[in-house]
């Protein structure tokens, strides 16, 4: 058995991942399993990997070895069926700038063939509460409802699995825990949501199971429980997920 | 179908743009700047069968249509590949290898075509240009479907937005100018007019000049459904090995 795969029926598992550029391991013989339903935290410092993972759970980058499978089956290959059941809203807005939020999501639904698309539309600007911007030109949303815009577009196809790269930075506290409802609602729907963060609060209070990467490599892997129980701190305020993440980046450096 | 959700995504990006008359404009002042200016200033000078404005009216269709159908894929896939980030909710979605591309080809073939009207309905306005033949249609399309298909190659290829002027500084703009649209291949020496004889854009001048169907406009058709044929499986394959 491989360690840190153990799940015979997860929404992913990694195994020996590799992705190297330019002769650089950004991801190391990754293994790694996210079960099926919550939340679960990817985190670690800059350069540790995140992103690119994510990526590669989407699709957008391949590895250079190793195997990745989806609800079983094989992610690598990227079949039609396989990308419908992954959703992946990165870091960065990638909508197309000059069309509105209502022509986004009806493009969007259209690609992924959505069957009734403008009920799916009406239903998904209902859902995100984007009445009020649905003619807006994306270039023109504030921080706050571009991420939202985003994160509606991905859910257009429904997908199974939802990859949320940093959904929450750069915005005010009230709207970052508008997007922990918008994510604690679809948890509680049966989605598995995978997100990464740099928010050790947010990590601890919206995900079940966190772990730690480190030069692309599985530093940590536990419930925020047991992070509070090793290293201390009574609430979900982030503060023993903090000693531990001080803690490793430490070891890193002697 | 998918790739009907492709095209009309790029199509409505491009209305968008169209959609502004700065855009337009702009886009349609250069090949009316060449008209002018060659039309003008060496109207008289350069001799080609049938006159040179009808030869010079001709060609520079045949650059509009080249570099309108050249730059809205190459851009499209560029910039959004590298710029914007936009290309990913294309690989993002379940639409097919081939799909993709046809869609993104099929986008590019309609802005060639509809700049390369405006520029045959400008030229038949203001210098009485002549209507086009079956042949011209075709060369039209058949050059919108390469040049775009070229474009699609070159956009998936790059790993930089300046890569593509690269391909515009060493490409586009010797096809322009030495491909026989302002003056007949004859004219140069003929080492170059052997090799610029081999450009597709001298394909598509010659369709577009050509009276009707005979063996040298089925070999120029040849030459550009057979370019299509190889842009477009060149960047299916390329498409299939994107990674980020």
């Amino acid at each position: 058995m491989i360690p840190g795969v153990s799940d015979p029926v997860a929404a992913v598992e990694a195994a020996r991942l590799c992705k190297i550029y330019d002769g650089k391991n950004v991801i190391d013989n990754l293994s790694l399993t996210i079960p099926v339903g919550g939340v679960f935290g990817l985190l670690g410092p800059n350069g540790a990997g995140k992103t690119t993972l994510m990526k590669i759970m989407a699709g957008l980058v391949r590895p250079t070895v190793g195997t990745l499978t989806i609800f079983g089956e094989d992610a690598v290959a990227r079949k039609s069926d396989m990308k419908c059941k992954v959703g992946l809203a990165p870091q960065d807005n990638n909508m197309e700038r000059e069309l509105s939020v209502e022509e986004t999501l009806t493009v969007y639904g259209r690609m992924f063939g959505v069957p009734q698309l403008k009920r799916r539309v009406e239903e998904t600007i209902e859902e995100f509460s984007l009445g009020d911007m649905r003619r807006k030109v994306v270039r023109t949303l504030s921080g706050g409802m571009m991420r939202r815009a985003l994160i509606a577009r991905t859910l257009m196809p429904k997908p199974e699995l939802l990859l949320l790269d940093e959904p929450t930075v750069g915005l005010d506290p009230d709207v970052r825990h508008e997007i922990w409802e918008i994510i604690r609602n679809l948890a509680s729907a049966g989605k598995t949501i995978v997100l990464t963060t740099h928010y050790m609060d947010e990590a601890e209070k919206l995900c079940e199971k966190i772990a730690i990467l480190k030069a692309g490599r599985l530093a940590f892997l536990d419930t925020p429980e047991g992070i509070r129980n090793r290293f201390g701190g009574v609430d979900s305020n982030g503060e023993a997920l903090e000693t531990l993440f001080i803690q490793l980046a430490k070891e890193g450096r002697t | 179908m998918g790739w009907v959700a492709i095209y009309r995504r790029e199509m409505l990006i491009l209305t968008k743009k169209i959609g502004n008359m700065g855009y337009v404009f702009s886009t349609a002042i250069s090949p009316f700047i060449y008209l002018f200016a060659f039309g003008l200033g060496l109207g008289d000078r350069v001799k080609v069968e049938g006159g040179y404005l009808p030869f010079l009216v001709s060609g520079i269709i045949g650059i509009t249509v080249m570099m309108n159908s050249f730059q809205q894929t190459s851009s499209s896939v560029s910039v959004g590949k590298l710029y914007f980030h936009t290309f990913q909710s294309v690989v993002l979605s379940p639409v097919g290898n081939a799909a993709v591309v046809l869609g993104i080809v099929m986008a590019g073939v309609v802005r060639g075509l509809f700049f390369g009207a405006l520029i045959f309905v400008m030229a038949w306005l203001f210098f009485g240009a002549g209507v086009l033949g079956s042949t011209g249609i075709v060369g039209m399309i058949l050059g919108a479907l390469c040049f775009s298909a070229m474009g699609t190659v070159v956009g998936l290829l790059v790993k930089h937005p300046d890569d593509v002027s690269l391909v515009n500084n060493f490409f586009i703009t010797p096809m322009t100018f030495f491909g026989g649209s302002f003056f007949p291949l004859q004219n140069l020496p003929a080492w170059l007019g052997t090799i610029a004889g081999l450009f597709p854009i001298g394909s598509l001048n010659l369709l577009i000049r050509s009276s009707g169907w005979n063996g040298d406009s089925l070999a120029a058709a040849g030459i550009l459904a057979g370019l299509t044929g190889i842009f477009f499986y060149w960047s299916v394959w390329l498409y299939s090995r994107y990674s980020e």
